[in-house]
């Protein structure tokens, strides 16, 4: 147990190492002198030559890199070109409604796209399993920002139960933070949900086949307890993996979605710095984003040996 | 049965114990055993159609500005009504149809081209596997669309970059998919005999690799398209995508942004084409999948 988790743990050096190495790349090969920039107009030749080497620019590619790199596992992401603030700076600023979006559509798409599985493998081939099977595909078919739009436009303009955009800090109440926050989590959250409750209800109609759920029926175990404790805890590894894999889907939805709603997150962050061509601001989302990724699927797969205990590595 | 005249006995003709089968053409046949493919295809006919003959179904030059007649609600002249540049909207979402179809596609098909390459040397060549795998887990860690964000960050604004940069980022999981695959088809007895028998890599490959990833492919190939298309639509929704000059749909929502709270029906119209063509596809995918790999479909 002990060794699988070091192991796994371990395995997501490289892996790191691999995504630093393509986010360096980006900044390296991405157009513009920095020195020239910095030198200005009226530099000479030899100016830009004694600025390049003292920004360090002119050492190789690797050389450059482990330096990158050492600053960044120090919490240096650079600095930004645009508003000459450290780029840690500009994230810390913006991370609070992106962490907030994310965690209140992981919430709300786990508690709705679980049971709606699980019903859709019970109520196998009736209405209901149709239904959300049908759902799913079009969750998988309508980009976010059309979803998003349909609910502002619905609930927001037309019924005016929610506000349009905007986001509301947590510190200023918790209902006003709530309420900005629904539609843009249902909007982000539908291919997510699409997706687990797809995995959900695959794994639970396999698992329901399984002879150990028919002693379970036979020994008269309530239905409740066969589909949420015998069935559902055996469908677990399959559902969380996609649920490790799905959250790529989670953070591209994020930068739409901010968009959509003028939430004021990282994903607007990134928007604006594509826009303004700001690099380092780019690198240093693109860096984070991935980490958490990575980090997001290395948790799941030390779930693996809590929901079965069989897995050993 | 009395027709029997010989003199042994004869087994029942079929028919007469089976109930008549159900004669139905050939294309109707296709359309019962796989509603999902021929629905899906349907609509990916519809939008090809649209796409080539863009120019003869009653629209007007999607760029050409007109000031004086901005803003029209859809009526029977502006069937989508006119954007804040008077351009016809109608026109727009129609020629915007090519954008995406052709992103779709193009990306569908480079990503398992290379993909299939690369998955075949890293199943082939041992000593590259660990490497190459590496690789490509370290590309699928970032997720996808931030990838694109930021190789469209490097580049100008071309529908080939937007293509280009779609393509790296989807190809890793096809080189995953077909390297898995070649790892448990060169276990098969036929490959070992063919192996046995001297047969050259090459002609393994060609002759008895390739034929079997090609289910799989087709299958992953399809999702590829739908999801590049949706990322194309992002992409250009946030300005790094296709260049504003030319009508994607994504480029259309951009546009109508700013004025979506007056006017939502810029923003709907390419809105709805794009779910309509991404269902179509995503229908496809499910239904080859289920048609091909019945095995597959369980899983998922």
């Amino acid at each position: 147990m002990l060794s699988y988790v070091i192991r796994r743990v371990l395995s997501t050096i490289p892996v790191v190492l691999m995504v630093a190495l393509f986010v360096f790349s980006l900044l390296y090969i991405a157009p513009g002198d920095p020195a020239a920039i910095i030198a200005g107009d009226q530099a000479s030749p030899a100016d830009v030559e004694r600025i390049r080497a003292s920004l360090g620019l002119d050492r190789p590619f690797l050389v450059r890199f482990g330096d990158w790199f050492w600053h960044v596992i120090h919490g240096d992401l650079g600095t930004s070109i645009f508003t000459n603030l450290p780029v840690t700076h500009m994230i810390a600023q913006r991370i609070e409604p992106t962490l907030s979006l994310m965690v209140l559509t992981l919430i709300l798409s786990l508690s709705l796209a679980i049971p709606m599985g699980v019903i859709a493998a019970w109520k196998h081939g009736s209405w209901i399993d149709r239904l959300v099977m049908m759902t799913a595909v079009f969750g998988f078919s309508t980009p976010v920002f059309v979803i998003g739009y349909l609910l502002a436009y619905l609930f927001a303009l037309r019924l005016d139960w929610l506000p349009v955009q905007g986001f509301s800090p947590i510190e200023q109440g918790f209902w006003p933070f709530l309420r900005t926050l629904i539609l843009p989590s249902i909007a982000l959250g539908m291919i997510y949900m699409a997706l687990i409750a797809r995995i959900t209800r695959a794994t639970m109609l396999d698992v329901l086949g399984q002879d150990y759920v028919r002693t379970a029926k036979a020994k008269g175990v309530g239905q409740r307890g066969i589909l949420f404790v015998h069935a559902l805890k055996n469908a677990a590894v399959p559902v969380v993996t996609v649920i490790g894999i799905g959250f790529a889907a989670l953070i591209g939805g994020a930068v739409v979605t901010e968009s959509v709603f003028a939430i004021p997150g990282l994903g607007r962050l990134t928007v604006d710095a594509i826009l303004r061509r700001d690099y380092p601001v780019i690198q240093g989302v693109v860096l984070l984003f991935s980490f958490l990724y990575v980090l997001i699927n290395l948790v799941v797969d030390l779930l693996y040996t809590l929901f079965d205990p069989r897995i050993r590595y | 049965m009395s027709a029997t005249s010989h003199e042994y006995a004869a087994a029942p003709i079929l028919p007469a114990i089976l109930p008549e089968p159900k004669r139905r053409g050939r294309i109707m046949g296709f359309i019962y055993r796989h509603p999902t493919i021929a629905f899906g295809g349907l609509l990916i006919g519809i939008m090809i159609f649209i796409a080539i003959f863009a120019p003869y179904l009653g629209t007007k030059d999607p760029t050409a500005l007109a000031p004086a007649r901005r803003l029209r609600p859809p009526s029977a002249v502006y069937w989508f009504g006119t954007d804040m540049l008077g351009r016809d909207v109608y026109s727009r979402v129609l020629y915007g149809s090519r954008v995406s179809l052709v992103v779709g596609f193009a990306v569908a098909f480079c990503a398992s081209a290379i993909g299939t390459a690369i998955g075949l040397v890293a199943g082939f060549v041992r000593k590259l596997d660990a490497v190459i795998m590496r690789v490509m887990d370290g590309l699928m860690s970032i997720p996808p669309i931030l990838l694109a964000i930021a190789l469209m960050a490097l580049t100008r604004a071309s529908v080939q970059n937007v293509i280009v940069a779609i393509t790296l980022a989807e190809f890793p999981r096809v080189s995953r998919l077909v390297r898995g695959l070649v790892l448990s088809l060169r276990e098969q007895p036929y490959v070992e005999a063919a192996i046995a028998s001297g047969t050259r890599v090459p002609k393994i490959i060609v002759r008895h690799i390739l034929p079997n990833t090609f289910a799989a492919l087709m299958v992953q190939a399809t999702f590829i398209c739908a999801s590049a298309m949706i990322t194309e639509a992002i992409l250009s929704f946030i300005g790094a995508g296709t260049p504003p000059i030319i009508p994607s749909w994504g480029n259309i929502m951009a546009e109508g942004r700013a004025l979506w709270q007056v006017k939502p029906y810029i923003v709907f119209f390419p809105a709805i084409f794009l779910s309509i063509t991404v269902l179509a596809v995503n229908l496809m995918g499910d239904g080859l999948r289920d048609a091909l790999d019945p095995r597959l479909a369980k899983r998922l």
